[in-house]
């Protein structure tokens, strides 16, 4: 069974202004469990705005989304945001992390509303920082993270709910060569752990990894092509 | 629990929130605290003295009488008193002597007193604290007084009335009526008002009819006015506790407003991050309102400490200007911790909930952005 | 571990309230010693015949504000500006007010 089904999705945005933008029109995807996706093509092309759909973020002005063979799109929006919390993890182009607490504090961040102890959500914060090769940095601030301890950060915090899917968008974009293939290695990683890894990125060092099972072609709204590795 | 530890983590993160600016949250904690406890401080002083002055005052008489002369107050006379003594209900009609002597030398403003008591020994006065300090008079001691005729007399000081009752006695000077008359020029038979006993308390209000119609030159102001007269002077919804509440609550808006439009950037970006992370908009909110929890109510307890300190253990020191006003003989006295707890309740309600509203409404606004919003950044 | 910020929170708030209810238990505890004072006070005030508290002393009808008659400045407008600071702070007595009509 497919994880994620996507059907007929259109995502116009300011619809009925004088602005009226279609970003999506008539997508429909499918995405197996386990294996890595890029969505690649040029800027504009909808990549964040389908990434965004797939991972719950927001809702698709036509065309329906199942998420392991539920169907999402009519939910209210503190179901939506339960399924978010538990299927998916993001890891955002910016990082996004909150300045001003630890690394460990950002970690857990999204476990909180959760109700797990404390006590619980710092040992499986430390652990999953431990694998990334971060443990030492636990308690300093974020602010004082390098980029790619940072990056580590991030990918972590994507983790703590153990999601089934992890969702960047264009991870390294803001990453010098080594870094990004530090990011690949976790990614890869994660993959082996039967994670399903969805990517939008320009970046060949992403698509032409060959750790990549399929490559998605987007242009103005649409997917045009699909290559799968062999 | 589940559900306390949810709260738990959700205080923990408002906490750390918090902590990262501390000290813009120092500083609002501060000026919060200030409010409270300045508004604290009146309430319970009013309280203190408002239930001081009726237990105190159910001693006054039921009714005194004075007569008006054109407008003014002026001398009653014995013919008076007659009239007053046939009306049915009344007893014990006496004569009240008393007058208000200005002592140049100090600037101080007396009550002089005339008592039974005082009769058994002329030639000497017995004084309130207050007076005895700002003449540094004490007992033995002779004070001067200039009578009607410019003439000085001196009496000696028999005793001074202890500190503790000088929210009734700071200014009395208490004296005999023969040495009152003598220095007042006040023949015999004329008394300054007088008081009168009614015998049963639900007639007062006839009586006090009766007075004014058979003695249309006087009136009548009954225990229960003066009481009153007390309990509007501190009511917390007048006089002294409104003026200094319409400070408070002119800081306490112009402070809510400021922060109810100033959700800075950083704040924003971070809602937009527990949102994008998988938070929902009402587990921002109540992390809102924890912070704005976390402030109010410590703010709201140390207010409230410092005020019952500042008030009961200092004797409200800070309203000591206030309460002097321009009046060199003034009472010094300790207030009796007398608190209404429905007043504490409502202070709760009225610096808690204001707050964390005016702390969560400008969130809820950034709470309700589209998680998706933050990939765009 | 470190101690936990919400549980740093709760005991200093716990700490709070345990310091003013001792106060308040140190008010009531005030109020009984203090009992015997208030009825020589209240003793006084009958042996006296008087009808106010000795709060300010600038002002015959603050001094008095019970038998203040109705010429007195602060019968204008409560909280009105007055000569004396403590006249500003004065509410006029009820009972003046009340009988403005039927006098
Ligand atoms: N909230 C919005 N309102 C209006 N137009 C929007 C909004 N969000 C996105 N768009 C438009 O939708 C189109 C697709 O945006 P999207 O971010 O999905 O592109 P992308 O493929 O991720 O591009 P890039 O590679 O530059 O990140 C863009 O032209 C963008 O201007
Ligand atoms: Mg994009």
């Amino acid at each position: 069974m497919s994880l994620i089904v996507l059907n007929g999705i259109t995502k116009i945005f300011n619809r009925g202004r004088p602005d009226e933008f279609t970003a999506l029109s008539d997508v429909s995807l499918e995405i197996e469990p386990r294996g890595l996706a890029v969505f690649r093509g040029p800027s504009g092309s909808g990549k964040t705005t389908l990434l965004s759909i797939v991972g719950c973020m927001a809702k698709p002005s036509a065309g329906r989304v199942l998420v392991k063979g539920r169907e999402v799109t009519s939910l209210p929006d503190r179901f939506l945001t339960d399924i978010r919390r538990h299927t998916f993890g993001f890891i955002f182009q910016q990082l996004h992390l909150v300045r001003g607490i630890s690394a460990l504090e950002n970690v857990i961040l999204p476990a909180y509303p959760s109700g797990e102890g404390l006590a619980s959500l710092r040992e499986r914060g430390v652990r999953l920082l431990d694998l990334l090769g971060l443990a030492h940095r636990a308690d300093t601030n974020v602010e004082w993270l390098s980029g790619g301890e940072a990056q580590r950060v991030a990918i972590a915090r994507a983790l703590i709910n153990e999601p089934a899917i992890v969702i960047a968008d264009e991870p390294t974009a803001h990453l010098d060569t080594k870094l990004s293939l530090d990011f690949m290695a976790a990614m890869e990683r994660l993959k082996a752990e039967g994670k399903t890894i969805l990517f939008a990125s320009h970046d060949p060092l992403v698509y032409e990894s060959t750790m990549v099972d399929r490559v998605l072609e987007m242009r103005d709204g649409r997917i045009v092509a699909e290559r799968r590795a062999s | 629990m589940n559900w306390i530890d949810k709260q738990r983590n959700i205080v923990d993160f408002a906490l750390s929130s918090l902590l990262r600016r501390w000290r813009k949250n120092l500083a609002l904690l501060c000026v919060y605290t200030f409010v409270v406890f300045i508004v604290a401080s009146v309430v319970f002083f009013a309280e203190a003295l408002k239930r001081d002055a009726c237990l105190v005052l159910e001693g006054a008489p039921d009714v005194v009488v004075q007569r008006l002369i054109a407008g003014r107050h002026d001398l009653i006379s014995s013919g008076h008193m007659e009239k007053l003594a046939r009306i049915t209900g009344v007893s014990d009609v006496k004569g009240r002597l008393w007058a208000y002597y200005f002592e140049p030398s100090v600037g101080a403003n007396y009550t002089m007193v005339v008592t039974e008591e005082a009769a058994g020994r002329p030639g000497t006065v017995a004084i309130g604290a207050g007076v005895s300090r700002t003449l540094l008079a004490g007992q033995g001691d002779l004070i001067a007084f200039r009578g009607h005729d410019g003439a000085y007399v001196s009496l000696e000081v028999a005793r001074v009335f202890p500190s503790s009752s000088e929210l009734v006695s700071a200014d009395l000077v208490e004296i005999s009526e023969e040495d009152f008359r003598a220095l007042f020029g006040l023949p015999e038979g004329i008394y300054t008002d007088l008081t009168l006993r009614v015998r049963n308390p639900k007639e007062t209000v006839v009586v006090a009819d009766k007075i004014r119609r058979l003695l249309p030159d006087t009136r009548p102001i009954l225990r229960e006015e003066i009481l009153r007269t007390y309990e509007a002077l501190f009511d917390w919804r007048g006089g002294i506790v409104l003026a200094i509440f319409a400070g408070a609550a002119l800081a306490f808006i112009i402070f809510a407003w400021d922060k109810a439009t100033s959700l800075t950037l950083e704040e924003r970006r971070e809602i937009g991050i527990l949102k994008a992370v998988g938070w929902e908009t009402s587990e921002v909110i109540v992390m809102k309102s924890w912070e704005g929890i976390v402030i109010s109510l410590t703010a709201f307890l140390l207010g409230l400490v410092l005020a019952y300190v500042h008030v009961f253990f200092t004797s409200g020191t800070l309203f000591e200007p206030v309460l002097k006003g321009w009046a060199v003989l003034y009472p010094r006295f300790q207030p009796v911790p007398f608190i209404d707890p429905y007043q504490v309740a409502t202070l709760f309600f009225l610096t808690v909930v204001p707050y964390t509203v005016a702390t969560v409404i400008p969130s809820w606004g950034a709470a309700t952005i589209d998680p998706d919003t933050i990939m765009r950044q | 571990m470190r101690l936990r910020k919400s549980s740093a929170f709760i005991a200093f708030t716990v700490i709070n309230v345990t310091g003013l209810a001792l106060l308040f238990a140190h008010g009531a505890l005030e109020r009984q010693r203090q009992a015997p004072v208030l009825s020589e006070k209240k003793i006084m005030v009958e042996r006296f015949g008087l009808t106010d508290l000795c709060l300010f002393t600038d002002a015959r009808y603050t001094r008095n504000p019970a038998v203040a008659d109705r010429s007195t400045p602060f019968q204008d407008n409560p909280l009105s500006l007055d000569y004396f600071p403590s006249g500003s702070i004065l509410p006029p007595p009820p009972h003046l007010r009340a009988h403005e009509l039927d006098r």
